[in-house]
């Protein structure tokens, strides 16, 4: 599998500020695989996406969008890319599908703007104004902006922030199937369950720096507690134990739970991804 | 090229959908109501001020009005992720506040004919409106882009007016010596207000129709490549 982006030492610094915004940072992102940047608002999320999607250009270190320096790549990289921004970004007196008309007009290779529009749940909005929009809608606009183009690589930054579950579900799914049908995700946010449900690779960011660059997966084995929580129905109610899960198959109390007590839930240890985050990088991620 | 022609479209066309255009046409159909109740001579003369009026200071205020709004919308960041340049975005911008310069002119050309039957060189009026909407466009740009909002954009292009514009307008009604006038060719509204009163009148002296038109295509070319390109790519991008 080639990468999608290599990156190098990256470092940018805003105009205004004093200090460097991202603090030399390096990480990969595979073709085909959703890869998350998880961190706490402030943390350079954000300018990581900027500086990728070439918004920012004044960036020290090294890029590499499949094999080829960012910097010397044109305005055609917007033909590869979708982005989904966190905040609305259309024009609120034009109606949904005037806004879609109007952006995928720019593009060579144009995605099923019905299909798109209708698995999102604004077909029949699409003759509304944006400004009469709930927020929901206008979060759903935008993912559906992000994929007018059919990209290669899409960025999504806080993308089911402001949805509903059912709506969230849906854009979830999308995302997924995206994925399978071989496209590259690079995802921001602070959410958790997107995280969990989502990436195959997730990275800590903390203050331009990242940390623990692994699978939700992995890092729940590595930091989760090797324990199972057994909740069984006893003579006093509800009672709770907690047994070692090494060689849990020849622990003979927890056997004999089993075989007498009336199981109510069991549970392992599992660390949740907001813990694992601040035991990684002693930060919160509020 | 194509890429540029829809953005120019589309941004004529947000003109009228955010009613920046009709509200541009309402202003010339006063003058038009002006113009029926003056006579011909008096339309003669308060005709340059018609045209100045709409392109060196409503395309300023439209400017600033769409660009606080499309600030609002984040609509430029996301066309900053189309396959089109900045460059392309400012020029379609600009063409379509030249757009609401020429409609002035054309309004304002048909009411002169159509009631009292005086006609000028439009050619030449249309490449001054052309150059000096250029230059106000830039301007408009600059003060969108240093203001907070329009509200403060206001506050500004009052200030510029305080400065530069009302100075001309008052030396077009004679209130200003003119041993003074070299003064005001500092001023980019003095300079279309040359033009423009040249072409209509049809006189007017050579070197300074000529200085008004370097000074505009100058001033033109360095705000919008100095000062105009990189605030409106750093403004966009930090929205």
């Amino acid at each position: 599998m080639s990468n999608a982006f290599t990156i190098e030492d990256l470092k940018y610094k805003y105009p205004d500020n004093k200090e460097d915004v991202l603090k030399g940072i390096s990480f990969d992102v595979k073709e085909g695989e959703i890869f998350g940047l998880l961190g706490p608002s402030g943390a350079g999320k954000s300018t990581t996406q900027k500086v990728l999607t070439k918004l920012l250009d004044s960036y020290r270190g090294n890029i590499s969008y499949f094999g080829r320096d960012l910097r010397s790549l044109g305005n055609e990289f917007y033909e590869d890319v979708g982005v989904g921004f966190e905040m609305p970004v259309h024009f609120a007196k034009l109606t949904g599908m005037e806004n879609m008309k109007f952006f995928s007009s720019f593009y060579k290779r144009k995605g099923d703007l019905k299909m798109l529009m209708e698995r999102v749940g604004l077909w029949e909005h699409r003759d509304i104004k944006v400004a009469d929009y709930s927020k929901g809608m206008k979060v759903r606009l935008n993912f559906v902006r992000a994929m007018l183009n059919e990209p290669k690589v899409l960025f999504l930054d806080e993308v089911t922030n402001g949805l509903d579950p059912k709506n969230a579900r849906i854009i979830k799914d999308m995302i997924s199937e995206y994925r399978a049908a071989g496209g590259t995700v690079f995802l921001t946010t602070h959410l958790m369950n997107d995280v969990e449900q989502l990436c195959d690779r997730v990275a800590f960011c903390v203050e331009g720096g990242l940390y623990e660059i692994s699978a939700p997966r992995d890092l729940k084995i590595k930091y989760g507690r090797r324990e199972l929580k057994v909740e069984y129905r006893g003579d006093k109610g509800t009672e709770t134990q907690i047994y070692p899960m090494d060689a849990i198959g020849r622990n003979k109390e927890f056997l004999e739970v089993l075989e007498t007590k009336d199981i109510e839930t069991i549970h392992s240890g599992e660390t949740s991804m907001e813990d694992i985050f601040i035991i990684v990088t002693g930060a919160s991620l509020l | 090229m194509k890429n540029f022609l829809k953005l120019t479209f589309g941004e004529i066309n947000r003109l009228v959908k955010y009613m920046i255009l009709p509200i541009s046409l309402v202003t010339s159909v006063i003058w038009i109501i002006v113009f029926f109740l003056i006579s011909a001579d008096e339309a003669m003369s308060l005709a340059p001020l018609a045209i100045f009026t709409d392109v060196a200071l409503m395309s300023v205020v439209l400017i600033g009005a769409a660009h606080h709004l499309e600030k609002q919308e984040g609509s430029i960041k996301s066309l900053f992720m189309t396959p089109v340049s900045i460059e392309q975005i400012l020029a379609s911008k600009i063409i379509s506040s030249m757009v609401m310069a020429l409609e002035s002119f054309v309004v304002i050309s048909a009411a002169l004919y159509f009631i009292h039957g005086i006609t000028f060189n439009y050619l030449l009026m249309f490449v001054y409106v052309v150059i000096a909407s250029c230059a106000h466009a830039g301007i408009g740009f600059i003060l969108s882009l240093i203001s907070f909002d329009f509200s403060s954009m206001l506050g500004y292009l009052m200030a510029y007016m305080f400065v530069f514009t009302i100075p001309s307008i008052l030396f077009s009604f004679g209130m200003i010596a003119e041993k003074f006038e070299w003064l005001l060719f500092v001023s980019p509204a003095h300079s279309a207000s040359v033009l423009i009163g040249s072409a209509i009148t049809g006189d007017g002296e050579l070197w300074k129709i000529i200085f008004a038109l370097c000074f505009l295509t100058i001033l033109s070319g360095v705000l919008l490549r100095f000062a105009v390109y990189p605030k409106f790519k750093r403004g966009s991008i930090r929205n």
